[in-house]
């Protein structure tokens, strides 16, 4: 693992052991349901740590990262139903058109200090949902798009597959936060004025930033259509930005590799509440808001952090 | 004419939105998501006090704005406050206050749409178009409880206090006004807006769970065109997206409204993110 400096060996190991026992253990158990779970929480991992990649390193809050997952997951369901595009297309499309969402929003908002940022993903978020209802003879409306075809039919192979992606994205994820450029962003998050002093153009770091959180989360929108088999506008919804948040959050924010985590646990997790199907969002906006004051670190990032140092003399 | 009797009445609920929005912020620099929740409550709780426990409108409307207000205040004192220092904690934590209202509403009342009674029931008509009694009654309680609120602020000791806060929270804090009560004061000033909004508004709009989030939207749009923290500013934006949208619902097609708000905020941020009648740069 020399080639990822800085990713020292008891993380590089710590994440391989995690994703080699979450491609076993679906094979252990019969049946598909295991897998549904496991996949779905795979995807939400993708989309947690490309929210944590540009927000939680550099502190500007993304509210509407379920904006490029709805346009990517229907750049994807379009492509494949109306225009009769193979799977495989929806890869490249969905993260294409989410990057072109991320330089129009990005680039009147992300140049502004304070909440504009925020506030305007929030408000696209909303209006997209809207648009999507309201165009209904395009976008199917509340039904969304059906008949979407599966990228790999086998769900297993399929899952090994999402879990592929999660691993590969994470790696890279993680080794540009502890490269030059994550530094910078980490430096945008402590003090704007002071890096703009140095020198460096910080609304490019901003932006292209986004871009590449954009990519990945529209990519996880395509998978996500890929495996559901239809795209609904309920993918645009504030809850699907605020379930996101609230994993990174749980995992730690700015810390990459605590996103998975909090990704992983929170939706195997509330799978357990699968009776109580209403309350989940309840549950997790007041987990959100208990974490906000008790544990502005999170859960997952702390406890590695004691785990690593078990090893090492103090 | 239509046009502008319908553009008046959107953007006085636009209004009355925004300024509660545009007040909370400009005084307290809190940017409250839970903007939109408080209008939702309103409606809820007019549905609530009138249909379910069959009180008088005008009581349950007045009551209804009260416990909003009331919530608002806890809100902030409970939630915003501790986190007051951080913009993004304020915004974490106000939307996740809007989730829970509005989670709790779904809970409660479900998914469909409820009815809330109108005080006037009958149409009029006026210049030759037909509008409902309950629009012009919203305009007009719009316009006296602005109108109200701006006398309020100009005019009174309490309100130069408001306003000598948000010019300068600092020296404000020297000169012996209590910060802390004044932004209760001010969220309860805002929660009430919003609330009045919400029952005005409810009878000829959608009411579930989450008609929290477009306000928010609007109160966003119309904060920017019309500058963050200007009160005279918001109203003269909601003024002109209310029209902007009336005037695009009949020329173009109604579906096409929701595009405004977004569009005015992006080009707004573009070309001059201060607002119009913004005394700050972009901060």
């Amino acid at each position: 693992m020399k080639a990822f400096k800085g990713l020292d060996t008891l993380s590089s190991i710590g994440g391989l052991v995690a994703l080699l026992l979450l491609g076993v253990l679906p094979t252990l158990f019969t049946g598909t349901y295991l897998v549904g779970v496991l996949t779905v929480a795979a995807i939400y991992g993708i989309w947690a740590v490309s929210w944590d990649f540009m927000s939680g390193l550099t502190g500007r809050e993304n509210f509407g990262h379920s904006l490029f997952i709805g346009v990517g997951a229907y750049a994807a369901g379009f492509l494949n139903v109306h225009f009769g595009l193979g799977p495989w297309w929806s890869l490249p499309a969905s993260m294409l058109v989410a990057m072109v969402f991320a330089v129009v929003l990005g680039f009147p908002t992300l140049r502004l200090k304070g909440p504009y940022f925020a506030l305007a993903m929030l408000s696209s978020a909303v209006i997209m949902q809207r648009l999507m209802l309201i165009f209904w003879e395009y976008t199917g409306g509340e039904e969304g798009i059906h008949d979407i075809t599966p990228l790999i039919v086998n769900p297993l192979h399929y899952y090994w597959f999402v879990l592929a992606v999660l691993g590969c994205i994470t790696l890279l994820l993680s080794w540009m936060a502890r490269s030059r450029w994550g530094l910078i962003l980490r430096a945008i998050r402590g003090d704007e004025a002071t890096c703009l002093a140095a020198g460096l153009p910080i609304t490019t770091y901003k932006i292209v930033s986004l871009v590449i959180s954009a990519a990945f989360a529209g990519l996880g929108g395509a998978l996500y259509a890929h495996y559901q088999l239809q795209v609904s506008p309920q993918l645009f919804a504030v809850v699907t930005s605020i379930t996101i948040i609230t994993m990174v959050y749980v995992g730690g924010m700015g810390t990459i590799f605590g996103a998975v985590g909090g990704a992983l646990l929170l939706t195997v997790m509330t799978e357990g509440l699968r009776n109580f199907g209403e309350w989940r969002l309840m549950v997790y906006s007041l987990l959100l808001i208990f974490i906000l004051f008790f544990l502005p670190n999170g859960i997952i990032a702390p406890i590695w952090q004691k785990i690593r140092n078990l090893g090492r003399p103090s | 004419m239509e046009i502008l009797i319908y553009g008046a009445v959107t953007s006085a609920i636009y209004a009355m939105l925004a300024v509660g929005f545009t007040l909370i912020f400009g005084v307290a620099r809190i940017l409250n998501l839970a903007h939109g929740s408080f209008y939702a409550l309103g409606a809820y709780l007019a549905y609530v006090l009138t249909t379910l426990a069959g009180l008088p409108l005008w009581l349950a409307a007045l009551l209804s704005i009260a416990i909003v207000a009331i919530f608002g205040v806890l809100v902030e004192k409970i939630l915003i406050r501790p986190l007051r220092s951080s913009q993004l904690g304020v915004l974490m934590i106000s939307l996740a206050t809007a989730l829970v209202v509005e989670q709790a509403l779904f809970l409660i009342f479900g998914s469909e749409y409820r009815n809330v009674p109108a005080f006037i029931e009958t149409k009029y008509n006026l210049f030759g178009v037909d509008v409902a009694g309950q629009r012009l009654l919203t305009l007009a309680v719009a316009t006296v409880s602005i109108g109200g609120l701006y006398a309020f602020i100009q005019f009174t000791r309490l309100g130069s206090a408001i306003l000598a806060i948000s010019q300068d929270p600092l020296a404000a804090k020297y000169m012996g006004i209590p910060s802390d009560r004044i932004f209760s004061l001010v969220m309860a000033i805002s929660a009430g807006l919003a609330a009045l909004a919400g029952v005005m508004a409810g009878p000829f709009l959608s009411v579930q769970p989450s008609m929290h989030l477009l306000p928010i939207v609007k109160a966003f749009a119309i904060v920017v065109v019309g500058g963050l923290g200007s009160i005279p500013g918001s109203i003269a934006a909601a003024f002109m997206l209310g029209y902007a949208e009336t005037i695009v619902a009949y020329m173009v097609s109604s579906s096409w409204t929701e595009i405004v708000s977004v569009l005015a905020t992006l080009l707004m941020l573009v070309f001059r993110p201060a607002g119009l009648f913004g005394k700050r740069a972009a901060f």
